[in-house]
């Protein structure tokens, strides 16, 4: 594979920002501002959540809603990524009662049977079935959806709620803030060391949706467990939506391996998400989001290294195929220092698909002694498909180190000829070189039921995508 | 009828020939030596006979056990019996050397191998090639040294067991210690398992440990002299130009320079 490995380092400042906030939220609300809005920055800092109630923000949010256009992210000279052919208005959010049988089933046929810590499921928007264990339950841990929390654990809620999230930089943001429902509630008390996961899913249960949903996490000082989260959805024919939110906060010392599977199915889902990882002093996140398509994704994902001592590591897979769209906005963000950050994804495009990936790493001032790294790897399995990644450095301490490499790989001949000497046919060659290329990621999931999933999910698309890529063979 | 039947082969890359017309033929249990300078031709057969897509046959016909093989795809040759060992092997990021071995040995069967036959025959491949148990469970050929690259490849062949396999200058940047491995592994392989091999070959000193029976020498695409084992030590006598002039070719770098081809 040709190797396009470049590395910038030091105090490069390679992003088209114009400047950067110091602390303060870059949260404009005006109506007019909405195109430097949807710019590809940071999140950066302090959310809405600023003593208001529940209330004020949701109104708030749906001041903004009403009066803002659909998302159009512009990456100028290289992409332009439209929510514009959202028939929002024909989307309903729509309810189900509480039991078993609301279980969709595409959650059934997905989710591996194994053990876990507990499970919430959000079809459409529903919270429709949660479940804990009920030792951790008697430990003091928290899982229930986010409006019970709202009314249960007020305290709680008023400190996390949209701390490091806003309301106002584009519609579906503010649709979500403005409009949420169900949603899921994790709060892992102090000291606990929970070794299965808790899963936490929304699903799709069909066309004409509209799902806003909505995640709060907070582990407490020393605490260690793992999350999943599943965003599933069958193939129907029409448009659905998903607008989610998601924020984990890790106080001093606390350990998470977060972990998502992401696949919408072949409809037309779009999905406009927002996700915030605070890592507090000491803490360490291991964040692996396994993006799989949809119609149309957007994902600005965010891990913030917050307080002195914090480390973490940001993996990432993506893999689209059709004529699926995705843009990831991947923020590496240390505002303070010493901390340590490793930034490491991984893409592939079939058919007409096209995927857009901009990682940043953005070190503020004071974030002394920060040492992290960007790289991101991307292959292009059907002539048609289109994968473009853009590393970012915004650095301004100069004690640190920040440097980013990368390569853009099409399926290579020699390896495909030198397996199929072996006897393998090339479908099946074309098969091991892509699990390879994910390989270094798979295996840091260490977790083999959602090894074992996303594997077969990416086999069924290469299956599905086996005429592209004899395409592909013979177009060269 | 022959196992490897080689006839009138005129192969050419790129708009250039590079194959004139070579005519060979190896039986199981028979050792071949093919031997020539370089650009002379040597591995532009041996992707050819596995089927590259880049070498485009123009003329002539490859028969294995009796069937023209010119169109089938690389796969089906190795399932019907043949084998190379490359001289750059690629390396497999993300592959173990063991769970490699594995497809491909199931990819040329009906029902996938047994845990322990496999194990048990993977124990015995190394024990031959005088590799670290480690071996297997590295990526294949991810970082790598030359010399494990060329033993990995003798490991596949002595697992997928193949009835002829063409070793592709399977010698060259190998160290003495690391040929005799090599070379023993190949030689072992022929006498019990009956293998036949076309060992492709710049130098003269793989055929110290491997006594071939017929020698082959290639001059700009052609075979322009065959013999048995006394020709090697003519080559290391007189050199290729002796016999080039002698035979009559024209010189191989008029007409088909380049990398090993």
């Amino acid at each position: 594979m040709p190797d396009a490995s470049t590395t910038g380092g030091g105090a490069a400042a390679a992003n088209g920002a114009s400047s950067t906030p110091n602390g303060a939220a870059a949260v404009a609300v005006k109506p007019g501002r909405h195109r430097e809005s949807t710019l590809y920055h940071a999140l950066h800092g302090a959310g809405a959540g600023d003593g208001r109630s529940l209330q004020e923000l949701r109104e708030a949010a749906l001041a903004v809603y009403e009066h803002s256009e659909l998302p159009v992210w512009r990456r100028s000279g290289f992409w332009t990524t439209s929510f514009e052919s959202l028939d929002l208005d024909a989307l309903r959010v729509r309810h189900h009662e509480v039991g078993a049988g609301a279980i969709p089933q595409i959650v059934r046929d997905t989710m591996p049977e194994r053990p876990r810590a507990g499970r919430i499921v959000q079809s459409d928007g529903s919270v429709v079935h949660v479940e804990l264990d009920p030792e951790l339950a008697s430990r003091g841990v928290i899982l229930c959806s986010l409006e019970d929390a709202a009314r249960e654990h007020a305290e709680l809620f008023a400190q996390w709620y949209s701390k490091r999230l806003t309301y106002g930089r584009h519609k579906l943001e503010a649709a979500n803030a403005a409009l949420w429902t169900g949603g899921a509630f994790l709060h892992v008390p102090a000291g606990l060391a929970i070794e299965e996961p808790f899963e936490i899913v929304y699903a799709i249960d069909g066309p004409g949706v509209a799902q806003y949903g909505r995640t709060l996490i907070v582990g407490e000082r020393g605490c260690e467990f793992r999350v999943h989260e599943y965003d599933l959805a069958g193939d129907f024919a029409g448009q659905a939506l998903h607008a989610g939110a998601f924020e984990l906060y890790l106080q001093d010392g606390a350990r998470c391996r977060l972990a998502q599977v992401q696949d919408w199915g072949s409809g037309q889902v779009f999905d406009a998400s927002t996700r915030v990882v605070s890592v507090g002093r000491d803490a360490y996140c291991h964040w692996l989001p396994t993006l799989l398509g949809g119609h149309l994704v957007r994902q600005h994902l965010e891990l913030a290294v917050t307080e002195p001592g914090g480390d973490m590591a940001f993996r990432g897979l993506f893999f689209t195929e059709g004529q699926e769209l995705m843009d990831v906005f991947a923020v590496d963000l240390h505002e303070t220092g010493p901390s340590g950050g490793d930034v490491h994804w991984r893409g592939a495009a079939t058919g007409t698909s096209r995927a857009s990936f901009e990682g940043l790493i953005q070190i503020d001032p004071g974030a002394q002694q920060t040492h992290t790294y960007l790289q991101i790897h991307s292959m292009m399995l059907s002539p048609k498909a289109r994968v473009d990644a853009i590393p970012s450095v915004l650095v301004s301490a100069d004690d640190v180190s920040a440097s980013h490499g990368g390569t853009v790989g099409e399926l290579d001949e020699d390896l495909i000829f030198y397996m199929q000497s072996r006897g393998l046919d090339r479908a099946s060659a074309v098969r091991v070189i892509v699990e390879g290329f994910f390989e270094p990621l798979l295996s840091e999931l260490r977790d083999e039921p959602l090894e074992e999933l996303v594997r077969a999910k990416v086999t069924e698309k290469l299956a599905s995508a086996r005429e592209d890529i004899e395409a592909y063979a013979t177009s060269r | 009828m022959a196992d490897l039947e080689i006839r009138n082969l005129h192969v050419r890359i790129e708009e250039r020939e590079i194959l004139k017309g070579v005519d060979l033929t190896v039986d199981r249990g028979e050792v071949h030596a093919l031997m020539g300078p370089n650009g002379s031709g040597k591995s532009t057969l041996a992707n050819t006979l596995l089927g590259h897509p880049a070498y485009e046959v123009t003329e002539g016909s490859i028969k294995f056990k009796g069937e023209e093989i010119i169109e089938a795809e690389p796969h089906e040759r190795a399932k019907a019996g043949l084998f190379l060992a490359f001289q750059y092997p690629v390396s497999i990021p993300g592959v173990s050397v063991a769970n490699f071995l594995r497809m491909a040995i199931n990819a040329k069967r009906e029902e996938p191998i047994q845990v322990k036959e496999f194990r048990n025959e993977l124990q015995h491949a190394i024990e031959l090639l005088d590799v670290d148990r480690s071996f297997t469970s590295r990526h294949l050929n991810d970082g790598f040294s030359g010399g494990e690259k060329k033993r990995a490849e003798i490991l596949q062949m002595a697992m997928l067991k193949p009835d002829v396999a063409i070793l592709d200058e399977t010698d060259s940047g190998l160290d003495i210690d690391a040929l005799r491995t090599v070379a023993e592994g190949v030689q072992k392989l022929h006498s019990e398992q009956g293998l036949g091999a076309l060992i492709i070959t710049h130098y003269q000193r793989i055929l110290h440990y491997i006594k071939p029976q017929f020698v082959h020498i290639m001059l700009d695409g052609r075979i322009a002299l065959e013999g048995g084992v006394e020709l090697v030590e003519r080559l290391e006598r007189e050199g290729y130009d002796e016999i080039r002039r002698e035979y009559g070719a024209q010189p191989a770098a008029a007409s088909a320079g380049g990398k090993g081809a």
